[in-house]
């Protein structure tokens, strides 16, 4: 390695970068013999393959001890999120905002819930049970086929006026527009999950709304959820909202609660857990 | 060079148009006649024109400890041994003189050393040029990789907004944010600890230059020997007889029992003005301090160890009459009366300088009885003078007389104007010789300094005789070598047909340096091992340290005197004497010996080694870790899994838990042969070798990277992500308007879930980090011993390290776990453990790689991976 601390011209600098490269008079290339470069490149190549292997054989064990059914641990996912469709994110957040008079600003938002509800067809759900029960659905055993567990239909037209059927636009061009609430699958075998759909605003008075199914609730029949090995069909229940008699031009501040056993709203870090937050605002 | 300024003599006295005139001294011009007494600082450089008795003090200039004579007489071609140039600055001890002004201000000699040591610049310390290329070496690793992956995450479509925050957080990762603060810290703990034996650092990065030092050129006066006049021979009844110089002598063991040593010693006792100060009977002899001349006090001390108390004695033979040595006469007498009540004879007793006693006499004491002195005898004086005198010794002859009770009674009035009493046909009774010895610890030191591969050489502005003596008592001459001369007058032939590689040491005069070219000077440095310049001016002194630094050698220089400092200030180390020291050799030196011991030296060699070899292991030991910060940020831009490792973590890695178990290795004790193996090359041995940056990097950092990755993917399986889904996932995983992300498991993730998760993946590949870095701290204790051999134990602050670096991680992890902006999360207690199998691997994998560097010496292995 040349001195450093000696000052050089760039030429000489050079020139002893190019001997250390390639010494003529006793054959160095780069420092070392030929045959040196083999052996430390063999070395080199022997020991990264053994940790390479050490490596492997970690993540073999890992994957041996994880259970293949549930994490091992939810730490991160003692409350489930809960999702908007529409989901239209601006600088803070959810921003739903558009023209009743201008179909542009607001076809993307009804083909989005088109596309979300695809999965809520009969055809998608016909490998899901009807459930009546509105109860826990505990599932001990594997009772459905290739050992897995059995899920609960949920279909699109149990949202009625919001299921798109009736009303392919949602009620957007009329200024009573529907959304979709969903909460976050988590697997878990225990958790007490009822929940319910509550809504708040900014101002003092209640928005007028309609809740689909009726009394905006998920049906507890959908839960536990087992994990998608067990349950590879299941989708998630849905509640749907319709805005009535919404004021135009105004900033509307929506907070959805999920109210529930084991469900907190209140991780002043996640805006998304246990509730959505969203503005929306239609304007003429 | 505030102590030059101090030296300023205030005012001289100055004959101008025919007046006698008080002048501030810089008012003086070359040619003004100045006029100087006993007690006056020299004005300016003179000639002198006049001079009674005169004797000035040359110590600040040439540290020599005698005031030397100064007469009129033209004596010699070189300035400084001539006798009739008195020098700036310099003291006039005794007697007048008168002088005119040859040189003034920074002309004179002293003026001129002053500039010496001001124009000497200082030089980049080896140490701080190592940093400099470990700095290079870092930055060029960090730069390259960092635009080697700024131009692959550019290819892969990033943004060049991440790809620059990448290229920063790679560099980042890179560089050794604590090391500076460790080298800091490693250094004043070594500056510390030498101070406790004495030697007071000034400059904190001297200490590592000490241990790289090649060639030590050290002075005699005060630091190889004791400063100190000493009765070393003894010659009487034909025969020498050495005596005790150690410096705490309590007895002689010479035969004492002969009666020619009797009178001897009474004639050392009497023929003696030296007297102790009063009031220090308590203290050891040696250490006592007395009032008169070096060799007086020499020779009073010599008297009192073997006789007891000299006053005492004195007092009891009351002195009638005495002559003072002068340097015409060249003797000294008194005469006494006797302490016999019987016995009323006079006792004449003289000293003198051995061929002018010799001739005042004509019978000489062979065992108590007074035998005519023939030409036989006569011989056997002078091969004895002549041996004592080539040992560099100086000597003194010693005779009496009692004068005859008939001629001279009682009564009888001595007068020493008239002399009205024999001085000569005395009777000669022995000679004695002094040196200033070497201290006792120096030969010792030497062998050391040997061992551990430093040429000493001796540089002393004293005679070549005295110089040689000296240097062969120390083993700086070792007993079987011989120089030039000892060749020819051996094989009796012409010192110009000796073949010159036969002699190992040489011994250089300084008149013979000055007619040297730099290549005569540089074949003297290589071709003799063991050198003594003697006769040497400040000047010289440079030079030689020059042409030492020349061969490429980390040179220290010792001195005390004023003329050293422009040598101790242009050497890579200069030393200087804290007792005997000037102020401005003071000044100029990096390290001060406070006991003026020599060999404390060698214990600042062995702390230099030290401390280089504890950086070394620091220096490996912090950059390991940089790899398991760095692969992460790879990782991620190749694969496109969740940022394992954040950059908020690395800084509390490298300022955090990193610190104290890096500080901890400067505690670190030595190996085993530190003193036994050559000082280091500065051209070859550098601080961060290849070895050393390729073992810490391509091998030890990998395993860490590969044990802090498998913690990683541990935690994020365990929470819901499968190494396999892992992959690719970057781009929706950091989207915030996702906020239903999808597990292995089918779970949903909003975004801070996620973000979270990521925190926890930070503080497990965190604490992963900190598990392995306690291998990696433990492995780093040795470079070539096994731990086992070394100690686990035996560095008690490594465990404080260790402690420390696991407690600042459960702190961060439990303590500041619930801050966001840390990025750190209260971490399942189980992911501590991941990362122990690949640390304990790391400990193996180095114990045998130890194992194989101590059984196969120099072979491929040795070569590649001891670092």
């Amino acid at each position: 390695m040349a001195t450093l601390n000696e000052k050089k011209t760039c030429s000489e600098r050079m020139e002893n970068f190019r001997r250390f490269v390639w010494n003529p008079e006793t054959k160095l290339f780069m420092g070392r013999t030929l045959i040196n470069w083999v052996w430390i490149s063999l070395y080199y190549l022997a020991f990264y393959v053994v940790m390479s292997g050490l490596f492997a054989l970690s993540i073999y064990c890992l994957m041996r001890t994880v259970n293949p059914y549930e994490p091992d641990y939810q730490d991160q996912l003692k409350s489930p999120g809960v999702t908007l469709r529409p989901d239209v994110y601006g600088d803070r957040g959810l921003q739903i905002y558009y023209n009743v008079s201008d179909n542009k600003t607001w076809e993307g938002l009804v083909t989005t819930l088109q596309t979300f509800l695809t999965a809520y067809t009969p055809a998608a759900q016909h490998l899901n049970i009807n459930c009546t029960s509105d109860t826990y659905f505990f599932q001990d055993a594997f009772d459905g086929p290739n050992k897995t567990k059995l899920s609960c239909k949920f279909t699109s037209d149990m949202l009625q006026n919001c299921s798109g059927i009736t009303d392919p636009t949602f009620g957007f061009p009329e200024g009573n527009p529907c959304f979709i609430i969903k909460m976050n699958r988590v697997s878990t075998s225990s958790r007490e999950a009822c929940s319910l759909l509550y809504k708040q605003g900014d101002e003092p008075r209640l928005l007028e709304v309609d809740y689909y199914p009726v009394n905006g609730t998920f049906n507890l029949h959908y839960f536990p959820y087992y994990g998608k090995k067990s349950q590879p069909s299941y989708s998630n229940p849905l509640v749907a909202v319709k805005f009535l008699n919404i004021t135009r031009n105004v900033e509307h501040r929506i907070v959805c609660k999920v109210i529930g056993a084991g469900i907190t709203f209140d991780n002043v870090h996640d805006p998304y857990e246990g509730k959505v937050e969203f503005k929306f605002k239609i304007e003429d | 060079m505030a102590s030059f300024s101090k030296m300023i003599p205030q005012q001289a006295l100055v004959i101008r148009d025919g007046e006698k005139k008080e002048l501030p001294a810089d008012q003086l011009v070359v040619g003004d006649v100045v006029e100087i007494k006993g007690g006056d600082k020299i004005p300016a450089d003179i000639r002198l024109i006049f001079a009674q008795g005169c004797k000035v003090d040359n110590s600040s200039l040439t540290g020599e400890s005698e005031p030397q004579s100064r007469s009129c007489d033209f004596t010699h071609e070189n300035p400084l041994e001539t006798r009739n140039i008195a020098f700036y600055s310099t003291t006039c001890v005794e007697g007048t003189a008168t002088g005119i002004v040859i040189n003034t201000g920074d002309r004179t000699i002293i003026g001129r050393i002053a500039s010496l040591t001001s124009g000497v610049g200082n030089e980049k310390t080896p140490i701080a040029i190592e940093i400099e290329h470990f700095v290079y070496l870092v930055a060029g690793v960090a730069v390259s990789i960092g635009v080697l992956f700024f131009i692959i995450s550019v290819s892969m479509r990033y943004k060049i907004l991440d790809s620059i925050i990448f290229l920063i957080g790679i560099i980042v990762a890179n560089v050794p944010e604590g090391l500076l603060a460790t080298v800091t810290v490693s250094l004043s703990l070594t500056a510390k600890r030498m101070a406790k034996k004495n030697c007071l650092v000034k400059n904190l990065e001297a200490v590592e230059t000490l241990g790289s030092t090649s060639i030590i050129c050290s002075d005699k006066t005060g630091t190889l020997t004791q400063n100190r006049m000493t009765v070393a021979h003894l010659w009487f009844d034909n025969q020498i007889y050495s005596a005790d110089t150690s410096e705490d002598q309590t007895t002689q063991p010479f035969d004492q029992s002969s009666p020619s040593w009797t009178a001897l010693s009474k004639i050392v006792t009497l023929c003696n003005r030296a007297e102790f100060r009063p009031g220090q009977e308590n203290l050891p002899i040696m250490k006592r301090v007395v009032v008169g001349d070096a060799s007086e006090t020499a020779l009073l001390k010599f008297a009192e160890v073997i006789l007891g108390d000299v006053m005492n004695i004195r007092a009891q033979k009351k002195k009638v009459a005495e002559i003072p040595f002068n340097s015409t006469n060249k003797f000294q007498l008194s005469i006494h009366e006797t302490d016999d009540p019987n016995d009323k004879r006079f006792l004449l007793v003289m000293k003198g300088a051995p061929e002018r006693i010799l001739e005042r006499c004509s019978t000489i004491m062979i065992n108590g009885k007074e035998e005519p002195l023939d030409s036989e005898k006569a011989e056997a004086f002078q091969t004895a003078y002549m041996e004592l005198g080539g040992m560099g010794e100086r000597v003194l002859g010693f005779c009496h007389l009692y004068l005859p009770e008939n001629e001279f009674p009682d009564t009888y009035l001595f007068d020493t104007d008239s002399m009205n009493f024999p001085t000569s046909n005395l009777c000669f009774v022995g000679l004695l010789s002094m040196i200033d010895p070497p201290r006792s610890t120096v030969p010792d030191a030497v062998s050391k300094c040997r061992s551990a591969g430093i040429k000493v050489i001796m540089v002393t502005g004293d005679h070549p005789i005295t110089a040689k003596a000296i240097a062969k008592s120390v083993g700086i001459i070792s007993a079987t070598s011989e120089t030039v001369e000892d060749i020819a007058k051996r094989l009796n032939i012409p010192v110009e047909q000796v073949n010159r590689r036969e002699a190992t040491a040489a011994v250089v005069n300084g008149m013979e340096l000055k007619d040297m070219s730099s290549q005569q000077l540089d074949e003297i440095l290589c071709n003799h091992s063991e050198i003594v310049f003697a006769r040497t001016s400040p000047q010289q002194k440079l030079i030689i340290v020059e042409g030492c630094q020349r061969q490429g050698a980390v040179v220290a220089v010792t001195g005390d005197g004023v003329n050293d400092s422009p040598a101790l200030k242009k050497a890579d180390i200069g030393i200087a004497m804290g007792i005997a020291g000037s102020d401005a050799a003071k000044n100029a030196a990096d390290m001060v010996l406070l006991d003026d011991n020599f060999a404390s030296i060698v214990t600042g060699v062995e702390e230099g080694r030290l401390i280089f070899d504890n950086l070394k292991k620091t220096i490996a030991y912090t950059l390991t870790k940089n790899i398991a910060e760095l692969c992460p940020f790879l990782i991620y831009i190749i694969t496109s899994i969740p940022l394992p490792i954040g950059t908020i973590t690395i800084l509390f890695i490298d300022l955090g838990t990193d610190i104290i178990p890096s500080v901890a290795l400067a505690y670190e004790k030595a190996e085993s042969d530190i003193m036994n193996r050559r000082p280091r090359n500065k051209r070859k041995d550098r601080l961060v070798n290849e070895q050393l940056a390729v073992y810490s990097y391509l091998q030890i950092g990998i395993m860490q990277s590969v044990g802090a990755f498998v913690t990683y993917f541990t935690v994020y399986a365990e929470q819901g992500f499968l190494p396999s889904t892992l992959l690719g996932v970057r781009v929706n995983w950091e989207n915030n308007a996702i906020n239903d992300f999808e597990d292995s498991y089918g779970q949903e993730w909003t975004k801070y879930q996620r973000t979270y998760l990521q925190w926890t993946g930070y503080t497990a590949f965190f604490v992963s980090i900190t598990i392995q870095q306690v291998a990696d701290l433990i492995i780093r204790k040795t470079r070539r011993n096994s731990i086992f051999q070394q100690g686990l134990f035996r560095n008690k602050v490594v465990w404080v390290g260790i402690f420390s670096q696991i407690g600042i991680a459960l702190i961060l992890t439990y303590g500041l776990g619930h801050v966001t902006a840390l990025n750190f999360t209260p971490l399942r207690f189980q992911y501590w453990f991941v990362a122990v199998p690949f640390a304990i691997l790391i400990w193996v994998y180095d114990e045998v790689r130890k194992l194989f560097i101590r059984r196969y010496p120099g072979s491929w292995w040795d070569k590649n991976m001891y670092y």
